[in-house]
């Protein structure tokens, strides 16, 4: 690696922390302006309750004042404190419960879409203009304009109520199926088109009219030349695919009743429960912030024509 | 290239991983999945069903919700619980041996002493004491733990001084307790400042159930089953947070032969469609909810699995009472202007068709209000409290709510609002009527209420405009006042009629109406008279504070129940005569359950119970 590379890895890096820092900044400043508050329910407490209450959580002291203090506890102790709303638990292990369900749907998904985009996108490459193209063309332009919340309800509607082969709600792992698929369908045709054209790019290269011309057999032209070097817009697209799968899945989420990170983060803003509410906002801006490093670093290293600057 | 080749083997190993990883994954449970599945989706001993999302704490005291009292119930053993017997619920003796009668002492206070039954252990096999109880009962109605249901052991003797403040907002008792004690292992003596009739459904409350000392130092003891001992029918066996509960059969609990059910899982889902969805597919027995607008279909697809029952609650609109609704130019002042004030609002009321909003609008099977104390309530002679309110022989509450009288009520509401505001006979309307504006917290079927009413008044020319704002917003804005007509809903915590007059003295948290506040403060024009009931009470054109706030004081102090329900008529007489409230519907409990499952109940607080389930094949 040269110290050009290294050099620019540690710029994004402060860069990446830079981010964070700013959206942790803005969320809480917003997050206290907007009305109302956690230990607002439509049954009053006294006015000793509440301030009683805020004490405990030191919702009494100055803006500013609370506002470094969870900075540095964030900094110091990656401590993100207790949550308002669930009155014992921790918001590091709320959220890392949701965190574990997420990912388990995230990995998940990301791994089947590549799979199969990937294949699917090499043979209608391959296939160009014939029917089994048309075919997949159609197939993913479907499933790339069909919302996920139409989608999920379908196959909800299908499996798990008609055919009654798969449980409706995402709390086991079995319930976990549906939403996969839902979550997987979108990025899977979109890698499929990515890579279809990609692969038309590539097998219309001179090296590979080379190749050809020098009795390279069919097989070693596909894998050993035009798949690998289709692959890389394919890279790319992955990090923030992750990303967009574990944060994105907030609608998949509901209409299973997943358990993920997606409806802990939409619950935490309607019961204004602030330590929640900066723990997700943190944790998801991170994993996006780190995926898209990861990409750009990994574009620089698997093409090396490309320069970072 | 060496590069390309280490990180393509490096990706596909990465996939071939991911994939292993998975497949153990989702493989490792699914036979145990496919074991719950349809009809079998709970063998006779054990049930699936869905009542709310995440609880936000199973513990007795912090405890507001009906979704944690059923657990709770299921959970802990109180002196006294409900119980069906027959087609009747009732309250009966649970950890105490008998529910007795308390004994007034000389200063109008009332003791009680129950003694505990032999053999109660907690779930991890020690006794349960009385003290145990004395330690719940004083730390739920702490200032230390501050709960939002310690006002529920208002009656106790001691909180009121428990819970005096100075000016400044600061306890002027930190020493103050509640007058209950332990006076053996066995006997519990409580003292309450006065009797009242709901005295023993309070101690089936989840307040009122014990807690041990040990177990609660710990603040999170609630959150795991593995530091969670309660007393109850059941334990907590597993909670895989925001996604499933599951409480075993407690062999320790007296009446384990009675406990038909060994074992409850309750899904955690919030999402009205995914319920309806695994209750259709036979995966749950009962959901507590479903989405508004399936409510039809579900009635006449589903006639004995859909349930609809009677809440204590209603749903009403509630007016500023500082808001300006008279025309430009009016020259009424003071108590003048407050009773034309109180005159139209009523009057507004009279223009909605509450039989449209409940039959095509809410669909729910609610009924329409015409009180602000709802429907199932008791009076002091157990008939419902709303049918006495003494207005007229001919309907209940304090207009004819029926769909007869829609067309005389609209008559009547516009002569009197003639009286105020200049009306055109060619198009039927009024001309100076102030537009005002309908406040809601975003949900549809708040909104097509919203848009019924604006359409209703819209017709006689006045003009409404909808504002919708998310709930916690809402709440705040409605807590402060900042609105001209909002949507309101009450639910009691007890079947008491007080728990729905007390919210509206000066100082409540809950007077979103805003008596007795801002200009409202210095108006003089409320009266009431107890006279005839043994108090001194009685102000003619005094202030909010003078005469409500007084009463309520008159009615919490008040030992003899045929007089204290008098007076409560007589509280909500004045409170409907202001027109602040305008009832829409009476609350009801939606719910679906399977045609399998015996033994079920709910009581009208809304708990659900299924320790005496069977389930049919």
């Amino acid at each position: 690696m040269s110290s050009k590379t290294a050099l620019y890895i540690i710029k994004r890096i402060l860069l990446a922390i830079f981010t964070v820092w700013v959206v942790i900044t803005i969320t809480f400043f917003v997050m206290h302006s907007v009305p109302g508050g956690p230990f607002v329910g439509e049954k009053a407490t006294t006015p000793a309750v509440q301030a009683a209450m805020e004490a405990k959580y030191g919702l009494d002291k100055p803006l500013s004042e609370q506002y470094f203090t969870y900075l540095g506890d964030i900094v110091t102790k990656f401590d993100f404190g207790p949550s308002l709303k669930q009155r014992g638990r921790m918001v590091i292990d709320i959220i890392s419960d949701g965190m574990k369900t997420s990912m388990v749907l995230g990995v998940i998904a990301a791994a089947i879409s590549t799979l199969f985009g990937v294949v699917l996108g090499a043979i209608a490459a391959l296939r160009r203009n014939k029917l089994i193209d048309r075919i997949i063309m159609v197939i993913t332009t479907a499933f790339v304009s069909m919302p996920s919340f139409i989608m999920g309800s379908l196959l909800l509607a299908l499996f798990a109520i008609v055919l009654q082969v798969l449980p409706a709600n995402g709390s086991t792992p079995a319930g976990l199926v549906l939403p996969i698929i839902t979550l997987a369908l979108y990025p899977m045709a979109y890698i499929t088109r990515l890579t279809r054209s990609s692969m038309l790019d590539v097998l219309g290269q001179d090296y590979i009219r080379t190749a050809k011309a020098k009795g390279v057999s069919g097989t070693r032209i596909i894998f050993g030349h035009a798949l690998k070097n289709s692959l890389i817009p394919v890279l790319t697209y992955l990090g923030p695919m992750l990303a967009y799968i574990v944060t994105g899945s907030l609608v998949v989420e509901q209409i299973f009743a997943v358990p993920g990170i997606g409806r802990a983060f939409v619950s935490s803003i309607t019961n204004r429960d602030y330590p929640m509410i900066m723990g997700t906002t943190i944790i998801l801006a991170a994993l996006i912030v780190v995926m898209n490093l990861v990409t750009d670093i990994l574009y620089k290293v698997v093409d090396p024509r490309i320069t970072l600057e | 290239m060496k590069i390309k080749k280490i990180i393509a083997l490096l990706l596909a190993a990465a996939f071939v991983l991911s994939f292993a990883a998975c497949g153990g994954n989702s493989g490792g449970d699914t036979t145990k999945d496919s074991a719950n599945k349809g009809s079998d989706s709970a063998s006779a001993s054990e049930i699936n069903v869905c009542i709310a999302s995440e609880p936000d704490t199973i513990d007795p005291a912090l405890n507001s919700a009906v979704d944690g009292a059923t657990l709770l119930a299921h959970l802990f053993s109180g002196l006294a619980k409900w119980e069906k017997q027959g087609d009747k619920l009732a309250i009966v003796a649970d950890a105490a041996k008998e529910l007795v009668e308390g004994v007034e002492n000389e200063d109008g206070t009332v003791t009680y002493t129950y003694t505990l039954r032999d053999g109660l252990k907690w779930s991890d096999g020690k006794d349960v004491t009385a003290k145990d109880f004395e330690f719940a009962w004083q730390r739920a109605a702490s200032t230390a733990l501050a709960a939002d249901y310690g006002y529920m052991f208002e009656v106790v003797d001691g909180y009121a001084d428990i819970w005096e403040t100075n000016d400044k907002d600061e306890y002027v008792n930190p020493d103050a307790k509640l007058n209950v004690k332990a006076v053996d292992e066995k006997t519990l003596e409580v003292t309450l400042a006065n009797r009242v009739s709901y005295w023993n459904e309070l101690l089936a409350f989840p307040s009122y159930f014990p807690v041990r000392e040990d177990v609660v130092s710990n603040e999170s003891w609630a959150t795991d089953p593995s530091t969670y001992v309660c007393n109850g029918p059941y334990t907590l066996d597993s909670w895989k947070h925001n996604s499933l509960i599951t409480l075993k059969k407690n062999p320790n609990y007296p009446d384990a032969d009675k406990i038909t059910m060994d074992t409850i899982n309750f899904y955690l889902s919030d999402d009205e469609n995914n319920m309806l969805s695994n209750f259709k597919n036979g995966d749950w027995l009962l959901i507590d909810g479903v989405p508004t607008n399936e409510i039809s279909t579900l009635k006449t697809e589903y006639p004995d699995e859909f349930f609809n029952v009677g809440q204590i609650g209603t749903y009403y609109v509630c007016w500023n009472i500082n808001e300006n609704i008279l025309p430009e130019g009016s020259k009424l002042e003071g108590a003048e202007a407050e009773a034309a004030k109180n005159e139209i609002r009523k009057a507004v009321a009279l223009l909605l068709d509450r039989n449209y909003i409940v039959n095509d609008i809410s669909q729910g099977g609610e009924l329409p209000a015409s009180s602000f104390v709802a429907m199932g309530l008791t009076d002091a002679d157990g008939s419902e409290f709303y049918k006495n309110t003494g207005v007229s022989d001919k309907f209940d509450g304090y207009f004819d709510a029926s769909a007869e009288a829609v067309e005389t009520n609209f008559a009547s509401a516009i002569e009197t609002l003639k009286k105020y505001y200049d009306y055109d006979d060619a198009t039927k309307k009024f001309t100076n009527f102030p537009s005002m504006t309908y406040l809601y917290n975003t949900n549809e079927n708040h909104k097509a209420i919203g848009e019924y009413i604006q359409s209703a008044l819209s017709g006689v020319g006045i003009t409404l405009n909808l504002e919708n704002q998310e709930w916690a917003t809402f709440l705040n804005t409605r807590k402060k006042g900042d609105f001209s007509i909002a949507r309101n809903g009450w639910l009691a915590d007890y079947n008491d009629p007080i728990s729905f007059l007390d919210m509206w003295t000066t100082a409540s948290g809950n007077n979103d109406i805003q008596f007795g506040k801002g200009d409202n403060a210095d108006v003089k024009a409320y009266s009431v008279d107890i006279t005839d009931l043994g108090s001194d009470l009685k102000v003619e054109n005094g202030t909010w504070a003078e005469t409500y706030d007084k009463l309520i004081t008159e009615i919490k102090a008040c030992t003899d129940n045929d007089k204290r329900y008098k007076m409560m008529h007589k509280a909500e007489d004045l409170l409907m005569s202001t027109g602040c409230i305008t009832p829409i519907y009476y609350y009801t409990d939606q719910y679906m359950l399977s045609k399998s499952v015996k033994g079920f109940f709910s009581n009208p607080l809304g708990y659900k119970y299924f320790m005496y389930c069977t389930i049919e094949k």
